[in-house]
């Protein structure tokens, strides 16, 4: 149903993901390209998936059936070491941040470049304080995870995820909690990381405005498949029913307002009166 | 990094405690020496009485540890217990008139053998004998060792009976071992009041092997440690009879007012109720 | 979900047994993997071990000197307090070194495990460092539970040094029994395999390997939630404590 994005060769291809989890459908033949060195936008109601698919594309989670392509190479298929190989190449940025409570702030920074090289500790430094320096918090080297607020946090997040200046960003749920000033730093970063570096960027979110300032594509998934794409600041008028629904935030449409349940009346213990 | 550093400093430092206190319980506060057994030679050692002596108690000579009993045997010939002393080849030179005693190491501890050096020139040779020993001192054997009485010979498929007098008993119970020189060679059959006589008759259960006690041996009713089970001891006498099945023991020595004295001695640190019964008959003191 | 407990909490202890087995497979499997994040594990060791030490120290003191304290007023009845030395290294040695040591580091280290792991869990620290190419097994898990293996044994002999100066403060210095008799007693009688070496080295091993893998398995498996790190923790302990117990009586009648 969908045709694949114009671009002649995608960082990443989807083809035909199926996934079930619990029983539950969560992607139905899914079928969606990332352009290079474009800053794609996966938006979609809660609960579509949109985490499980980044997950999908960095290996953490396999597919029933279909197929993950990354920069040429099959997801699933790849052994541990390779896939390893591979997620040096990819920056992820998680929802809480997750840095590491042990360390400072210069020491998660750090943490990919001790793990992965044996670069004299000059060179961490310097390599380490200049993503700080990008994120802007240079000086917040020695502060531990617990003293930073959830935008530093997430910022510093940012400068680990791009330590190893990769091809491909992940960003999950980046502009979640953060107050106005700190949004649109993670914007101007986003941006900027994208322009500079020449980072594709994958962003998962719910907030069309900021989507709008950085967002290239926008993909709107539901029920397990892409249900509009285009354009971020044209795609809410495209006309279709999940795009208005989600995009001007009616309540009942395509993605119901009841949660799939049984017969209403044979629950209230009424089932004689069932017409 | 210098915090990484304080780690490793801390670690090491907490490995090392570790060790070190492994290091110390293992050979401060262990018979270490016990398990190590290297060359050794054997001699032989008479004793009248082993009393609590065990194989594998330590040999020392001047408090220094440097051999073990390997075997203790009773002669049944001539009531002496024979000991076999394991002796590192190291200590290799000990004059062959050199005296072996039996010391107890603390006043509840195990015994052990002693051996004071003599003046011979001549050292003692591989299954050599000390042919001067001391046996444990009776004040031993009566305070004893706090555990137990030492083995019981319950062997009695060839045992003969004897019957000996007491006119007190003490706590002397069915069961009790008959000890010679130490060393258990039967066990109490019975115990009852005579009444006619107003005394206690007990019959002796004495293994077969043991048939050569002269017929004028003394009885005596013992306590092995302070607390310990009492036993009839048997000491030898002269008479070139021996104790034939059914024959009765003329000299005894009953449970003693001694025990009951050195008790009170002993336990003084103890409820004061315990002084107490101490005080009444020594029957009555169990 | 709650009609058959019964045959839940049954079915469920086996199938935790099951899986924390499995999981140790894994753990061992990992272990040269996580050769080179030996750092961590000294790092680890400071954590689980060091940090230990001072409730270990203190334990060990108190159980000594109640011992003493016991073992002076039991065997004064009989006049036999010169044996307390023997009694206070035997019971220690044996018994409540390593016991005592196992379920206070499942107490003190084991829940500071889980916790920690189960909160990695839970703020994707975990995910975290898969997506940066570091194998959590390897990185976190095995490195706490060879820390833990070692540091017990290590703990275990501090108890116990602790036990015994204790059980010599009360004895000796406060109650009058004779320094060399105490000693000369415990020296005679304690062997060295069969209390020293079987207690603080095979039973807190064996006890170190249970408990740390306790430790780690309900950190790893924790339900990504704030009651499922508090629920992993209390579940630490409960199987710690049952594990160690039940065990104690198994190598007791091995060594024996």
């Amino acid at each position: 149903m969908t045709a694949p994005a114009a671009s002649p060769e995608p960082l990443v291809s989807i083809r035909g993901l199926t996934t079930v989890l619990n029983g539950k459908t969560i992607f139905d033949a899914l079928d969606l390209d990332i352009p290079r060195g474009k800053v794609t936008a996966i938006m979609g109601p809660s609960g579509t998936g949109k985490t499980t698919l980044l997950k999908h594309i960095t290996g953490q989670m396999r597919g029933d059936a279909g197929q993950v392509i990354v920069d040429g190479r099959d997801v699933p298929e790849l052994s541990r070491e390779k896939l390893f190989g591979l997620r040096e190449k990819i920056g992820y940025l998680f929802q809480n941040s997750a840095l590491l409570t042990d360390f400072d702030v210069f020491e998660n920074v750090a943490f990919p470049l001790r793990q992965h090289t044996k670069l004299p500790e000059v060179l961490i430094r310097n390599i380490v304080l200049t993503k700080l320096q990008a994120v802007g918090l240079r000086g917040a080297a020695g502060l531990m995870p617990a003293e930073l607020s959830g935008g530093m946090a997430r910022r510093v997040a940012l400068a680990r995820a791009i330590v190893f200046d990769p091809m491909l960003i992940l960003y999950d749920e980046p502009f979640v909690g953060l107050d106005p000033i700190a949004l649109s730093q993670v914007l101007k970063l986003i941006r900027t990381l994208n322009e500079t570096l020449g980072i594709t960027s994958v962003l998962v979110a719910h907030e069309l405005d900021a989507i709008k300032q950085v967002a290239d594509l926008v993909y709107l998934i539901a029920s397990g498949k892409v249900v509009a794409q285009g354009d971020p600041k044209t795609i809410a008028d495209d006309g279709s029913p999940w795009t208005r629904q989600f995009f001007g935030g009616d309540i009942d449409g395509p993605v119901p307002f009841q949660y799939p349940a049984g017969d209403y009346a044979q629950a209230l213990g009424l089932a004689g009166t069932k017409a | 990094m210098s915090q990484r550093h304080s780690y490793a400093v801390g670690t090491g430092l907490f490995i090392v405690l570790g060790f070190a206190a492994l290091a110390y319980l293992a050979t401060q506060t262990t018979s270490v020496a016990n398990t190590h057994q290297g060359a050794s030679y054997s001699v032989q050692a008479r004793f009248a009485n082993i009393g609590q002596l065990k194989e594998r108690a330590p040999v020392k000579i001047a408090g220094v540890r440097v051999g073990q009993v390997s075997a203790i045997v009773l002669d049944p010939k001539q009531e002496v217990a024979d000991v076999t002393l394991s002796i590192d080849q190291d200590y290799s030179h000990i004059p062959d008139d050199s005296v072996a005693t039996i010391f107890t190491s603390g006043l509840l501890g195990d015994q052990y053998v002693g051996i004071q050096y003599g003046s011979s020139k001549k050292d003692l040779a591989d299954g050599g004998t000390l042919a001067r020993t001391k046996p444990a001192q009776q004040l031993e054997e009566m305070l004893g060792k706090f555990f137990g009485a030492g083995g019981v010979a319950d062997n009695l498929g060839g045992s003969y009976t004897v019957k000996a007098r007491f006119s007190n008993v003490g706590a002397l119970s069915v069961g009790a071992p008959v000890k010679m020189a130490g060393v258990a060679i039967g066990s109490v059959a019975a115990v009852h009041a005579d009444p006619v006589k107003l005394d206690a008759e007990v019959e002796l259960s004495i293994d077969k092997k043991y048939d050569q006690i002269p017929d004028d041996s003394a009885a005596a009713v013992f306590t092995s440690g302070l607390i310990g089970t009492q036993y009839v001891a048997i000491q030898p006498g002269g008479s070139p009879e021996f104790l034939k099945n059914g024959d009765e023991m003329v000299l005894t020595q009953s449970a003693m007012q001694l025990e009951d004295l050195i008790g009170k001695f002993l336990v003084n640190g103890s409820p004061s109720e315990k002084k107490d019964a101490a005080n009444e008959s020594p029957a009555g003191k169990q | 979900m709650s009609a058959r407990p019964q045959r839940n909490v049954i079915l469920n202890a086996l199938a935790q047994i099951g899986e924390a087995g499995l999981f140790g497979l894994t753990l061992l499997a990992a272990v040269p993997r996580s050769l080179r994040y030996l750092r961590e594990t000294v790092r680890q060791l400071w954590f689980v071990g060091a940090m230990s030490l001072t409730i270990i120290m203190v334990c060990g003191l108190f159980v000594g000197m109640v011992l003493g304290l016991q073992l002076y007023y039991v065997l004064s009845i009989f006049g036999g307090t010169a044996a307390s030395g023997t009694v206070v290294a035997i019971a220690i040695y044996r018994e409540l070194g390593p016991v005592v040591t196992a379920l206070l580091f499942a107490g003190r280290a084991g829940t500071s495990i889980t916790a920690e792991i189960g909160l990695m869990r839970a703020t994707d620290q975990l995910a975290a460092m898969e997506m940066m190419a570091v194998d959590p097994i390897a990185y976190v898990a095995v490195p706490r539970y060879l820390a833990g293996l070692i540091a017990m044994p290590l703990l275990c002999a501090v108890f116990c040094a602790l036990g015994i100066f204790g059980g010599h403060l009360v004895g000796v210095t406060w109650l009058g029994i004779d320094n060399g008799t105490f000693w000369s007693n415990m020296t005679a009688t304690v062997d060295v395999w069969k209390d020293v070496v079987n207690g603080i080295l095979v039973k807190s091993l064996v006890f170190g390997a249970v408990v740390s893998l306790i430790a780690v398995y309900q950190g790893y498996t924790t339900p990504p939630t704030s009651e499922g790190v508090a629920y992993a923790t209390t579940r630490t302990v409960v199987a710690s404590s049952i594990a160690i117990l039940a065990l104690d009586f198994v190598l007791t009648a091995f060594l024996m």
